[in-house]
């Protein structure tokens, strides 16, 4: 558990002001998505609708296959759907133009991957200040760097640093620009049960210091328990929907 | 908040600091020559344009064959001429005192109205035993102030080397194809040392300048053509040449200006085959960083910063090539090239100038082609969606297949699909391989064509001395066959008028064994080729100093290097010429003719002035054609350095799990460096057929600004050379590369891509 001054609580509680924490915001309605065509055609998504509440962790699980990234992605405006819409805070990504949607993402998401794609020749603080560029009001690079407990490595590069310090510093570019949500495909799917579970506690503190939602794809069905929300898919189609009412600290999970 | 991005450039330089060093030099090293050469060329440009009215050059002059009466003169100075005496003693010299004749110098007495006199070093004459000699025939020759030569049999004290402005080249006749600054040259002496000549090789010239400047070349060229109608019906002209015909004067400016255009066509090509180095680098670089790229583009990076982004280096290189290459020019270059020109031409004292024309063309025009390169290439690449580059789909065709290989060896397959690869590395690498082995052709052919020309000149000589007379002078001699002979003028579209000299020859002679054709004439084959004659075609030419036109069929082609010539039977001179039966104007001879006193000859054509055009040319250019062969050798190893250092990088993961799998370093040089050989191989034999095509095109648009014409010939062994030398600079880059290939760590694949 994290313990947060006063003054931190105070942060945290307007950046999560800001944010409107628990109101429906993320609006998810009959997404298909097909790959290939004729013989080769594969159809990824089938038809999913879901909503997502302001500042709530949702886990998107399933197994490989199962169309969870493809999903992310078009959350993400990186992808788009043959079918359906996704509505973030009343916007419909699909009627953006490219420009427009660049705009978007640059205001108002944050990506993490499993394989960290940080800047080999920048330093951490520098990878992180990648991302607090493209904010007019970015986060605090020291403080963030201390929540993500680099400050100590901030100068070193990515190749001096271990798989879940790299994941850190690809979170903290994420967040750096305080985006209303945090996608993160596959976050921990390099690491090992350790360091999993630091990145997850630091998702976790960085939901709840900021308020961010987190969209989180993943296929370890252990960290569901950690979500307010989770979604189970499977070819392509929502198996379950359902609102974690045992939710628990990432700190507590174990798999 | 700047772009943090920016912070890599300074890394990204510092870790890749090898290529980009010789990148830079190279570039910078091409713009500072360029720089110079327009620093320079431009500089010595304004001294030459402004030397017209400085020295007060002549608008053109004759030679009479006698000296022209005082009412002669006034009558032409009333048709709005000033006429000025410049009579010069033509004397041979033996400028090392050996006994032997070595050049000829042409010497002036002092000027003092026209064509004055540009004093270089030392002093001008004041004693008759004293000359001031032409600073580029004393440099040839190994003259210096205070030496003593011996000239017209005369010991004379060289008191100063001058340059005469009428005379920034050398040429001893107008109709010459090239000028000679080794074994002629100009000078000047008091009234009474040039007087003590005697009637011997006196020459009547006489120089005029409009007393109202033409407006422009139409007008001056019917003022002068009007002066030459006046004069032909009041004395015997021998010579008669406006200013804007004169070689002597004007090949100097028109040579300088050629070479600028020619130096700054090649900066250009070279940045754009650099610009293509630096996109193909680029996209290296982006397949590389291709995750990263569409994480940044995920989070909202636009096209346009990241275009910036990877644009930057290729800017910041060229911009610090440039700005060093600027300074080079104005201090080391400008006097590399000022001395190149001072090798060839006479030319007066310069001042050095600032050209904001040059700085435009070597730093912001390098900086737009690179730019404008650039650009192009990275839309193109960052085209494709973030998810494209999250998950490295960077192929544009959506259901790509490979390509289907027959049933080759697997190391075959293998290295071809290499190619297949790395085909945009290897098309910049075909074309700059391209680019360099035209220079290289150009800089290894041009001695060999040079003594080619001279030997085909000399094997073809009619007679060892031929003689043009003023007057014809019977002679007892058996050796001796009259011919008669005039000069002709071309008038061709697309070229300058030029002199072609027309012979009639005796029936049955002794020097001219070819068989004369039963209808037309007999050209000289340089005569062919350069305006494209074939037998049956019909050339006209029009009289030297007058109207009239003569048409002849070309019946034959004769091999006769030497000049443009057309070769008639004595029978059918006489008839187009309309002259008596007996008449003649010239004899052949293998031995000299003693008995014809000096003042009846015109001219005679030796050895020496068929060779004087590859004498001067490899005097004034020798150096320039190696240092031609360096650049193009240097440019040959940089691209073949460059690209096949990004196909082993961009290999690197693949050649490090060979390495796991158990290949050998020998093993995988094959596989990856022998595919580059063979691109190379391939290249090269392309390359000598594509490079020989070009510089037939480049030859003959060059040669069409010469008087004359010089058989373009590449010696067969030059191509053995270039592919020899081409292969030893690959060979020592895959030395290099076989070295980096050993230092990959086998744990390179199992890293993580970033």
């Amino acid at each position: 558990m994290f313990i947060y001054s006063h003054e931190e609580m105070f942060i945290q509680e307007e950046y999560v002001n800001q944010k409107g924490a628990g109101k429906m915001f993320l609006e998810i309605h009959d997404l298909k998505k097909c790959y290939g065509n004729n013989s080769n055609k594969a159809e990824v998504l089938r038809g999913i609708s879901f909503t997502v509440e302001r500042g709530e962790i949702c886990v998107l699980l399933g197994p490989s296959g199962s169309g969870k990234s493809t999903l992310l992605n078009i959350i993400g405006g990186i992808d788009t759907a043959d079918n359906g819409f996704v509505s973030i805070n009343g916007e419909k990504t699909a009627e953006m133009k490219e420009r427009t949607l660049t705009d978007y993402r640059r205001k108002h998401l944050g990506y993490v991957f499993q394989m960290y794609n940080l800047i080999p020749n920048l330093s951490v603080k520098e990878n992180i200040e990648v991302g607090a560029y493209l904010s007019s009001m970015p986060l605090k690079i020291d403080e963030l760097l201390k929540t993500l407990g680099l400050y100590e490595h901030r100068h070193k590069l990515p190749n001096q640093l271990s798989g879940g310090q790299q994941q850190r510093t690809a979170i903290g570019r994420a967040i750096v620009k305080n985006p209303d949500i945090l996608l993160c495909d596959e976050p921990t799917g390099a690491l090992d049960y350790h360091t999993s579970k630091e990145i997850l506690k630091l998702i976790e503190e960085v939901n709840r210091k900021y308020g961010n939602t987190v969209i989180m794809v993943t296929h370890n069905d252990a960290i569901k328990n950690m979500a307010d929300r989770v979604i189970k898919l499977r070819d392509g189609q929502i198996r379950k929907n359902y609102l974690n009412e045992e939710k628990i600290p990432a700190s507590e999970l174990d798999w | 908040m700047r772009n943090p991005l920016r912070k890599r450039l300074l890394r990204e330089l510092i870790s890749e600091f090898g290529k980009y060093l010789v990148i830079f030099l190279f570039l910078a090293a091409t713009i500072g020559f360029v720089s110079g050469f327009l620093v320079a060329g431009g500089s010595m440009i304004k001294a030459y344009d402004e030397s017209f009215e400085k020295y007060n050059i002549e608008d053109g002059h004759f030679v009479l064959e006698e000296k022209a009466d005082e009412e002669v003169i006034s009558e032409l100075e009333k048709g709005g001429v000033s006429i000025y005496l410049d009579f010069y003693h033509e004397v041979d010299v033996d400028s090392d005192l050996n006994k032997t004749i070595d050049s000829v110098l042409r010497i002036f007495s002092e000027r003092t109205e026209v064509n004055l006199v540009c004093l270089m070093e030392g002093e001008l004459p004041t004693a008759p035993d004293e000359i001031a000699i032409d600073r580029m025939y004393a440099q040839n020759n190994q003259i210096a102030v205070n030496d003593i030569i011996e000239a017209g049999g005369r010991d004379l004290t060289v008191t100063g080397l001058v340059a005469l402005s009428d005379y920034s080249a050398l040429f001893t006749d107008n109709g010459d194809m090239m000028f000679d600054a080794v074994k002629f040259g100009v000078a000047v002496m008091t009234k009474d040392g040039a007087g003590a000549f005697g009637p011997s090789g006196l020459h009547y010239s006489y120089s005029w300048k409009y007393k109202e400047a033409p407006k422009d070349t139409i007008e001056e060229k019917d003022k002068s053509d009007n002066l030459m109608k006046g004069l032909a019906v009041q004395a015997k002209i021998s010579g008669y040449v406006p200013r804007y015909a004169n070689q002597a004067i004007q090949f100097t400016g028109d040579d300088m200006g050629g070479d600028r255009t020619m130096m700054i066509v090649l900066l250009y090509i070279l940045i754009v085959i650099l610009a293509f180095v630096f996109s193909v680098t680029i996209r290296h670089t982006i397949v590389r960083e291709a995750a990263v790229i569409g994480t940044l583009r995920a989070s909202g990076y636009t096209k346009g910063e990241l275009l910036r982004h990877y644009l930057a280096m290729p800017l910041l290189v060229t911009l610090l090539a440039a700005i060093v290459g600027n300074v080079l020019g104005y201090t080391v270059f400008k006097f590399m090239v000022a001395g190149m020109y001072y090798n060839s031409y006479s030319l007066p004292t310069y001042e050095t100038v600032w050209n904001g024309e040059a700085f435009w063309l070597t730093t912001v025009v390098p900086l737009v082609i690179m730019s404008i390169t650039n650009v192009i290439s990275l839309m193109r690449s960052l085209s494709l969606s973030p998810l494209q580059f999250i998950r490295r789909d960077l192929s544009r065709t959506k259901h790509k297949k490979a390509v289907r290989l027959p049933n080759f060896r697997f190391f075959t397959r293998f290295r071809l699909r290499i190619i297949f690869q790395n085909r945009a590395n290897y098309m910049t690498l075909f074309a700059g391989i391209i680019f360099a082995n035209i220079l290289m052709l150009f800089g290894m052919m041009m001695s060999p064509l040079l003594s080619h020309y001279q030997d085909e000149a000399l094997a073809n000589m009619i007679a060892e001395y031929q003689y043009v007379l003023k007057y014809p002078v019977e002679l007892e001699s058996e050796k001796a066959e009259k011919y008669n002979v005039t000069s002709l003028k071309t008038r061709e579209e697309g070229f300058e008028e030029e002199a072609v000299t027309v012979y009639g020859i005796e029936e049955n002679s002794r020097y001219v064994d070819w068989d004369l054709p039963e209808t037309g004439v007999i050209i000289s084959d340089g005569f062919a080729e350069k305006y494209k004659l074939r037998e049956g075609d019909f050339v006209t030419l029009r009289e030297e100093f007058g109207e009239k036109q003569y048409t002849f069929q070309v019946g034959k082609i004769q091999d006769y290097p030497a000049m443009l010539a057309v070769f008639l039977s004595a029978e059918q001179y006489r008839d187009v010429f309309e002259r008596k039966e007996d008449d003649f104007n010239g004899y052949f001879s293998d031995e000299k003719l003693t008995e014809i006193k000096e003042e009846y000859i015109a001219s005679c054509i030796t050895e020496d002035d068929l060779t004087k055009v590859s004498r001067q040319l490899t005097v004034s250019m020798g150096k320039m054609f190696s240092m031609v062969n360096v650049f193009a050798v240097v440019l040959a190893a940089l691209l073949i350095y460059l690209l096949t250092r990004l196909i082993l990088e961009q290999n690197t993961g693949s050649i490090s799990m060979v390495k796991i799998l158990g290949y050998r370093n020998g093993e995988i040089g094959r596989l990856y460096l022998l595919a580059t050989t063979w691109v190379v191989i391939i290249s090269i034999g392309i390359s000598l057929f594509v490079s020989t095509e070009i510089i037939r095109l480049i030859y003959r648009e060059m040669m069409k600004g010469f008087s004359g014409w010089l058989t373009l010939y590449i010696d067969s062994k030059i191509y053995g050379e270039m592919f020899l030398m081409g292969m030893a600079v690959y060979l020592m880059v895959a030395l290099l590369q076989f070295r980096k290939i050993q230092r990959i760590p086998m744990d390179e694949a199992l890293k993580n891509v970033e």
